[in-house]
């Protein structure tokens, strides 16, 4: 079955290059997606059918991130429907565009379900460039700066994170293995300066691709000049895939007593984040790149979180699940709105609560998802945050936690509000007003179900799930 | 003898941060191509006899012949001849280049020999690769100079995984292999589409996203 998830989107992609229909891709990018999720839902059921092999397995440690990006590409291949309706392009170019979507997706696939440190490098690294055409899709000047920018910045992050695993087998000594089981197993035989200078190498690189300030600058541009169900699954799926690399190589230097110099690291490059998200964030004048902000300020509480350890382990698993499902709705909603008024610019959007609620209700759900506010399970996750600064008695860094995470709310909310509710007249607005038509039902509904569910879990988190983070959390 | 050609690895980097001919910049790829390879015909790698022969054969193909011939296909078809705006004079940049290749040299020389499985001088010279390559990256102009320092960080880093007394797995090889080569095909085609868009390969043209302005 893992093979069947592994190999379906190559098939699919030689159907659509043959067929080149505009159907039919969406139709293949559909059943995918729902694979992709069956596969998640087997694991709970039956784990001993999901035919986990040497080089990829569903386990503890990475059902989490596999669930997240099933859902998530589920919701982003439902909106693709419509969407993919309102793009006036030849079939051709939109067998292109499907086919490196699927190609994207089965990296970031290959990435998550990988046992081998090498092996899930060469998926971040297929990512890039399967992303990389996603981001120039439009082919304009901006797109091509942003893919550049983009495509030049991570490779050099990927190439330095080899330079990390090349380190990684010095420290290993006799070990002649990359795969996190065996790393974990002898992590107390590792050499600890070898292996920190690992560590800082995996994480910067790999930070790079995460969005971690301050290696973070390819990030606003390509989200915003991508479109928008692609940057749902960048800011949802693909920063996660990194993180998980990260999280798994922390492991590592748990296993070896080697964390204190690891937690300084992930401990500054997380206020980093949230430090340039919330002096950037005040000046930004594009809504897509204020959302990109918003994913270096989410990454960063991660970081924070892997650095804080504990409670906020816990809290880092809501945390992930809250900001992919919760920003994946936000992006797409950035779509209806970009579909509506034709622009990216926040002064230009006027009046969206009378141009069409249903995108002005998403748009503000989305907001006080984002923003945590109860019962968001962002909420949750940010509050074990908190309490895990307070047990560890760091009540300085706890204070400017929050007084980073106020600003970033007003900058959000003033930007929000003002789209939703200010009526100064705009030329967009009639335009606006002739454009609701294109939307489709399948844009709203995957928000409407992303939303439901981060809100769900604020409340209520299943038996399934919550055995699920405490076995990754243990394990 | 090994040593030798590591050296003159090394020594490379001194020339492509003293020259502004781009047309040299893919020789000196050309010249670090075949370095490499004769590195790894020697026996270098500690590796099985296999993978000896797939990094011999990735070395010669790839990073001797495919890459540098790729770009110069992209220096023709952009007419792109000299990166002559760098922020830093050519004295300034070998001497700073000179001394990062010497403190790489030194830190290896005094740090390294307690490790058994690494050959200092050639993780010395590939350290200082690495860092003279991105500090290059950051002082030059034009978009293909970006591309040709960045592979020669991917063949410093190549060099660093030579140097390391332990056989790295072989479907490591085989991604590095693939890393090169598409990210270069990539950064090729974006460099042909970026010279169609904007007319120039100058890096400063890439800057119009921004926070503050309005750009859509």
């Amino acid at each position: 079955m893992i093979n069947l998830v592994l190999i379906l989107p190559i098939i699919f992609c030689i159907f659509m290059f043959f067929i080149k229909n505009k159907t039919l891709n969406n139709i293949l990018i559909t059943l995918y997606s729902i694979a992709h999720v069956l596969l998640g839902v087997l694991y709970f059921l039956n784990p001993n059918i999901i035919g986990n092999n040497e080089y990829f397995s569903l386990n503890s440690s990475n059902i989490i991130f596999y669930l997240i990006l099933s859902i998530v590409f589920l919701a982003v291949s439902l909106y693709n429907n419509s969407y993919s309706k309102n793009l006036e392009f030849d079939n051709k170019k939109m067998m292109h565009y499907s086919t490196m979507l699927l190609v994207f997706v089965l990296s970031m696939t290959g990435g998550v379900l990988s046992n081998n440190l090498g092996l899930a490098w060469i998926f971040i690294e297929a990512t890039t460039l399967a992303s990389a055409y996603l981001i120039y899709f439009n082919k304009t000047k901006h797109s091509i700066e942003a893919a550049w920018k983009y495509v030049f910045i991570c490779s050099i992050g990927i190439a330095l994170a080899f330079v990390g695993i090349i380190l990684l087998t010095i420290a290993t000594g006799n070990l002649n293995s990359l795969n996190y089981s065996d790393l974990i197993n002898n992590g107390a035989k590792f050499n600890h300066f070898w292996l920190n200078a690992s560590f800082v190498f995996i994480l910067f690189g790999l930070g790079t691709k995460m969005g971690l300030a301050p290696v973070h600058f390819w990030l606003p541009d390509a989200h915003a000049q991508a479109p928008s169900p692609i940057s749902a699954l960048l800011s949802a799926t693909l920063l996660n895939c990194a993180f998980l690399v990260i999280y798994n190589v922390y492991k590592v230097m748990i296993s070896a007593n080697c964390i204190a110099y690891a937690k300084i690291l992930l401990l500054i490059m997380g206020f980093l984040s949230l430090f340039v998200t919330s002096v950037f964030l005040y000046h930004t004048s594009n809504y897509k790149r204020m959302l990109a902000y918003s994913s270096i300020e989410n990454v960063g509480i991660l970081a924070i979180c892997l650095s804080l350890g504990g409670v906020a382990y816990v809290g880092m698993f809501l945390h992930l699940i809250g900001h992919s499902f919760i920003k994946a709705a936000y992006f797409l909603t950035s779509g209806n709105i970009l579909e509506l008024y034709e622009t990216k610019k926040i002064k230009s959007i006027r009046l969206l609560s009378s141009v069409d609620k249903k995108t002005a209700w998403l748009w503000i759900f989305s907001f006080l998802g984002i923003c945590a506010f109860p019962p968001s399970v962002v909420f949750i996750s940010e509050f074990l945050a908190i309490k895990a600064f307070i047990m560890q008695q760091h009540y300085f860094l706890c204070g400017l936690f929050l007084f980073l995470l106020t600003i970033i709310l007003y900058a959000m909310a003033k930007v929000v509000f003002k789209m939703v509710f200010d009526n100064t007249s705009s030329s967009r607005v009639d335009r606006a007003r002739e454009n609701v038509q294109k939307l489709g039902f399948s844009m709203y509904f995957p928000q409407v179900l992303l939303l439901l569910m981060a809100f769900i879990l604020g409340i209520y988190i299943p038996k399934f799930l919550d055995i699920a983070i405490i076995t990754a959390v243990i394990g | 003898m090994v040593n030798g050609l590591i050296i003159l690895f090394g020594l490379t980097m001194l020339y492509i941060s003293t020259t502004s001919r781009l047309i040299a910049h893919t020789k000196v790829l050309v010249v670090q191509g075949l370095l490499l390879f004769l590195i790894c015909a020697s026996g270098f790698s500690h590796a099985s006899i296999t993978a000896i022969v797939f990094l011999t054969v990735e070395t010669l193909l790839v990073k001797a012949i495919l890459i540098p011939w790729f770009l110069n296909k992209v220096l023709k078809k952009t007419h792109s001849n000299r990166d002559t705006d760098a922020n830093i004079a050519h004295f300034w940049c070998l001497l700073i280049s000179s001394l990062i290749l010497f403190g790489g040299l030194m830190f290896s020389m005094v740090h390294i020999p307690s490790l058994s499985m690494i050959n200092p001088v050639c993780f010395g010279i590939a350290l200082s690769t690495i860092i003279i390559s991105l500090w290059l990256i950051t002082i030059k102009h034009k978009i293909i100079s970006n591309v040709v320092e960045f592979i020669t960080m991917e063949n410093g880093i190549f060099l660093l995984s030579l140097s390391v007394a332990k056989q790295m797995p072989m479907l490591v090889n085989i991604g590095v292999l693939l890393d090169v080569f598409i990210a270069i095909y990539i950064l090729g085609l974006f460099v042909s589409q970026i010279n169609k868009e904007l007319g120039d390969l100058e890096v400063s043209h890439l800057s119009d996203l921004k926070d503050c302005e309005n750009n859509d």
